[in-house]
């Protein structure tokens, strides 16, 4: 079949792979019809992760039909049309069971790794590195989803593609952050990022009650699908000073809620932006983390901070002094698909949520590195590169 | 010299130091691999119970699954109830002194008997799609940490 895999920093490549097997009795077999670029790839192709190995498929936002079941799987059939949770979980552990689904505790078959990063393994993760399982990811013809009655939701019928492709991690990331970030009726909540999980953190904050919610970027395209698609108001940072403007907008408090969505390549003006890149390509620190500096620093006294983007390991300059004496809630997390998957397919349903401006840029696999190029280096207002395996 | 050589030497150069590096690596001791720790002696770490929280009850773990089994009488196991409703503990440690594969088999055998009673099979990974994997320094060093990630770990 073909897939897209990654043959180094910054290089990847269309080429023929097998395909894939059912190998437990939990697995199933996917026929991708739409897979989607993910911020955090970026870091992958960038070489901010050092656990790739050229020829790895990547890929870990998709969704598809069952095209084979495992003798283990008692709520998937053949013909199911699915979208699919990011992280792998097995259902059972004590973490799957309270729902915390990506720090599962059997499903990274590589745990030496990020036990040594991180003191404890969390779940492994589709196509996303060696460090969280090295599964073979979704930028493919076909794919084994591993523990699929835990992992993958049928679509209702009335959500187009283009929308249920992004409760596979997009949104439920957002809602990871929404959640477990407390927002309540009636905050004031700051997301920085206006990437699609950015958008979709707005959306969310609002759709549980949010009473004003605000997105900070730099780039006119994505403040704008956040104003007319997420009702956000927005601030861009290249312009504006993202702390003053948001004392103004909120009585002097700051946000009650502040949802960083940017990760470790956070861009930055002015010379904290030319001292992280340099200590990032040094490799004196693995992160750059203007974003939840300014987050920290920005939201009200005994507010709450969530990292939703993804970081590696050790920062630098961190204002843990303003974490402790604001009192402020201090919590990160990767996406626990499964629990918020099944309410954003109803919002989808509803039309509460829409997604499919998201999708700038469609094209066959065959594109894939032209639409990577793209959404890289954000040309031609891509938002994200959606692929279609099969045409 | 024409460029010709002089990318290839370029070349061995680079291959050479990448050998270099991976053989130097190969020999430091990182805490979690074998029996390396941060403070303790290899001794004191060999000795350690190494436990994993099923979330099981006790019952479940009065015959030990075949991992743990396979080890037989040089491994000493404990079963305790985790507060909180948490499961089961289940600890192993070797009776004697053990090496860095004994370590190993131990870590990798905890796993797999929690795997086993949590979601009755071990998870498998190969064969896996993939594309051509290149030959270099940093693969190959990769893949090492790859096939030892089993049984390596703080675990």
């Amino acid at each position: 079949m073909r897939a897209l895999t990654w043959t180094g920093v910054n290089q990847l490549s269309v080429e023929d792979v097998p395909e894939p097997q059912l190998l437990n009795d939990h697995d199933v077999i996917l026929k991708i019809t739409r897979t989607t670029t993910c911020g955090s790839d970026l870091h992958l192709l960038s070489g901010y992760i050092p656990f790739m190995r050229a020829g790895d498929v990547i890929g870990h936002e998709f969704m598809g039909e069952v095209v084979e079941v495992g003798s283990g799987v008692r709520n998937r059939r053949v013909g199911d049309r699915v979208v699919v949770a990011s992280f792998v979980s097995c259902g059972n552990c004590w973490y799957c069971r309270n729902e915390l689904y990506s720090l599962c505790d059997n499903s990274n078959p590589n745990p030496g790794i990020t036990e040594g990063l991180w003191g404890q393994a969390i779940g492994g993760c589709l196509g996303y590195s060696h460090a969280v399982g090295g599964y073979a990811g979704s930028h493919a013809e076909y794919m084994r989803v591993p523990f699929a009655d835990v992992g993958s939701f049928v679509v209702p019928d009335g959500v187009p593609d283009d929308r249920a492709l992004f409760a596979s991690d997009a949104a439920s990331t957002a809602f990871t952050g929404v959640d477990l970030g407390g927002v309540q009726p009636g905050d004031t909540v700051a997301v920085w990022g206006a990437g699609a999980v950015g958008q979709m953190a707005a959306r969310i904050s609002a759709l549980v009650g949010a009473e004003q919610v605000v997105v900070i970027d730099r780039l006119p395209e994505r403040l704008e699908q956040a104003r007319t698609h997420a009702g956000a108001d927005v601030i861009d940072y290249s312009s504006t000073d993202v702390a003053a403007e948001l004392r103004e907008r909120t009585g002097g408090r700051g946000p009650d809620v502040c949802i960083e969505a940017v990760g470790m390549e956070a861009h930055s003006p002015g010379p904290q932006g030319v001292y992280d890149q340099v200590k990032q390509q040094l490799r004196l620190q693995t992160d750059r983390t203007s974003a939840v500096r300014e987050a920290i620093m920005a939201c009200r006294k005994g507010g709450s901070v969530f990292t939703l983007g993804v970081f590696a390991a050790m920062v630098d300059k961190f204002p843990l002094g303003a974490v402790m004496n604001k009192g402020l809630t201090l919590r990160g997390a990767q996406v626990h698909g499964p629990r918020y998957i099944p309410r954003l397919l109803e919002w989808m349903e509803s039309g509460e949520l829409v997604t499919e401006h998201l999708a700038t840029h469609v094209m066959p696999l065959e594109e894939a590195p032209r639409g990577y190029e793209l959404f890289k280096e954000k040309q031609d207002g891509c938002v994200r590169a959606v692929f279609l395996p099969h045409g | 010299m024409d460029l010709d050589q002089l990318i290839s030497r370029a070349t061995g150069l680079t291959t050479g130091a990448g050998a270099a590096l991976l053989g130097r690596l190969q020999s430091v001791r990182l805490p979690g691999v074998g029996t390396a720790s941060a403070k303790d002696d290899p001794a004191t770490a060999a000795r350690r119970w190494r436990a994993v929280t099923v979330l099981a009850a006790p019952d479940r773990l009065a015959d030990l699954p075949s991992p743990l089994a396979a080890l037989g009488d040089r491994v000493e196991t404990r079963v305790r109830p985790a507060p909180g409703d948490k499961g089961t503990e289940l600890a192993a440690r070797f009776r004697g002194p053990a090496t860095d594969d004994d370590l190993g088999r131990l870590r990798q055998a905890l796993r797999e008997t929690k795997q086993l009673v949590e979601v009755g099979e071990v998870l498998r990974m190969d064969p896996r799609p993939h594309g051509e994997r290149a030959d270099t320094p940093g693969g190959r060093l990769l893949d090492g940490a790859v096939a030892a990630s089993r049984k390596e770990g703080l675990l």
